[in-house]
């Protein structure tokens, strides 16, 4: 371990220009993977705060009073495909009304509980039957009219959705990118000391002999750009973590109802990265150093 | 059985020239032989296809009795430390002392610290160099760095010791001084095969030539001299 340590700090004395491209190289590579993965995790989350709030809104005619309603309510509440129900009362919906026209005294002197109608709110387990209960609820007797929002969850789900997979493609092709910049970046330094291979094979080096240099410089490399990446990430979900953005924390779209806080999120990325960044490291200096040791 | 065995081995290059040519000889342990030629004869291809550096498209090469083709990779490092080799261009490397141009051949088998300590200045002191050991191979004349190499070649005690050329880039005199360690190395018992074409000093020698010319061994001689 010594020696190849030595080997290796003797490298990144002798090549310095070398050592800060590839470090340059490979740590963008590392970042703009980094910065990919938060995108997808940030759409997702936002995805599913959207549909946490996605919702069917059930309006009643006036002569449909709370005594109605509260069994009908009940009804709800029991059916499967709903999370939630919320009653509003014409009082409730007056309040509300007033919070956000609070800047228009005309107004709401003009408008009473009386006017406003009694809603029910209801949340689904899956914003998939939103749809379906709308059509159902908008049958039913006492109903004047039901709102759903469709175009805004679907157009955001559908935005998403490519984020989803445009930020998985260019995931996948960083991936490819580092393990190319890592074969490319070790060959150079490999052809710089080819008189060197080509005598320790002469004189009967073994594989594990010549490979091991350069493993380690491969590894090194990856894992240092890997580390710096990784930390510009924590500090960016440690402003998010501080921005209180998202209350509950961001979702991983893999895993349903599953928040974490952005700053545990950044760890776990961290420890990605930098796995990612060893394996890389490790298959791609085993790779760049296997034509050199043919027979 | 011979050490070292050519069974009618051929090798022909892409552009259908038979560098070698139904090749057949074999070598005993402790023989002292030289292998002698015009360029472009085949001398350094017979080297090349010994150290499996290259590969022969017919006949058999076998070294103690193996086919050296069935030679797993796994197994080839094993096979190249039992033949030392030592090259026209030396093949030293600048950055490295003298003592750590020999040291290699120790330290890429994982050699104990304690042995590599105790077997480089003894090589060293038999090419003659042990006070040069802190040296850097620029500042060694040629002669010097062929000693180099040939204490390299040695220091792994390999059964065969291979000289490709080794007088072609030095001076009469320092030639000399190389022939005569190469003799001293086969008078302990390393047998040692010299590809040359330097007249003079395979002439002194008297030892077994075998005479190679467009790919084909013409002659095959004990105490035979150049033009023999």
């Amino acid at each position: 371990m010594p020696k190849v340590w030595n080997s290796l700090k003797h490298y990144l004395k002798k090549e310095k220009l070398m050592t800060v491209s590839h470090f340059l190289v490979m740590g963008i590579t590392f970042l703009i993977l980094g910065i990919f993965i938060n995108v997808v995790v940030l759409s997702q989350t936002m995805l599913k705060y959207l549909e946490d709030q996605a919702q069917v809104t059930v309006f009643f005619k006036d002569e449909f009073g709370e005594d109605k309603i509260n069994p009908f309510k009940d009804q709800l509440s029991s059916d499967e495909r709903i999370s939630e129900v919320t009653y509003v009362s014409k009082e409730e919906a007056l309040r509300i009304f007033k919070e956000i026209n609070e800047d228009q005294p005309v107004l709401l002197e003009s408008i009473s509980a009386s006017v406003l109608p009694a809603s029910l709110e209801i949340k689904t387990k899956d914003i998939a039957d939103l749809e379906s209960l709308s059509n159902e609820l908008g049958q039913k007797e006492g109903v004047e009219e039901v709102r759903f929002y469709k175009d805004v969850v679907e157009r955001f789900r559908s935005v998403s959705n490519t984020v989803y997979i445009v930020g998985a493609v260019l995931v996948v092709s960083f991936f490819i990118i580092s393990y190319s910049v890592i074969i490319s970046s070790l060959r150079t330094a490999i052809n710089s000391r080819g008189s060197e291979l080509e005598v320790m094979k002469l004189v009967g080096a073994n594989d594990s002999y010549i490979k091991k240099p350069f493993i380690y410089q491969g590894v090194f490399f990856s894992v240092m750009s890997a580390v710096v990446a990784s930390i510009l990430m924590i500090i960016l979900d440690f402003g998010l973590s501080k921005w209180d953005i998202f209350s509950k924390g961001l979702s991983i779209g893999f895993f349903p109802d599953f928040f974490i806080s952005p700053v545990n999120f950044s760890l776990i990325l961290s420890c990605i990265l930098i796995v990612s960044g060893f394996l890389l490291g490790y298959f791609g200096s085993n790779a760049a150093v296997k034509k050199y040791l043919k027979y | 059985m011979s050490q070292i065995e050519f069974k009618n081995v051929t090798k022909e290059y892409i552009s259908g020239v038979k560098v070698l040519d139904d090749v057949s000889f074999s070598v005993e342990q402790g023989e002292f032989i030289f292998i002698v030629g015009p360029s472009g004869a085949g001398k350094s291809t017979v080297i090349k296809l010994l150290l499996r550096e290259e590969s022969m498209d017919n006949g058999q090469i076998l070294f103690q009795g193996k086919n050296i083709v069935e030679i797993l990779p796994s197994e080839m490092p094993d096979y190249r430390r039992k033949i030392g080799v030592v090259f026209q261009d030396f093949k030293l490397l600048d950055s490295k002392t003298v003592y750590d141009n020999v040291a290699i051949s120790l330290e890429v088998v994982n050699a104990d610290k304690k042995d590599i300590k105790n077997i480089v200045p003894n090589v060293l002191s038999l090419v003659g160099l042990l006070d040069h050991a802190d040296y850097r191979p620029q500042e060694l004349s040629g002669g010097e760095k062929q000693r180099v190499a040939i204490a390299r070649a040695l220091a792994h005690e390999p059964d065969v010791l291979v000289a490709d050329e080794a007088t072609g880039m030095i001076d009469p005199d320092s030639a000399d001084e190389v022939v005569e360690i190469l003799e001293k190395i086969n008078s302990l018992g390393t047998t040692v095969i010299m590809a040359s074409h330097d007249q003079r000093i395979v002439d002194k020698l008297t030892k077994r030539v075998i005479k190679i010319e467009k790919g084909k061994i013409v002659s095959d001689k004990k105490g035979g001299k150049y033009r023999a």
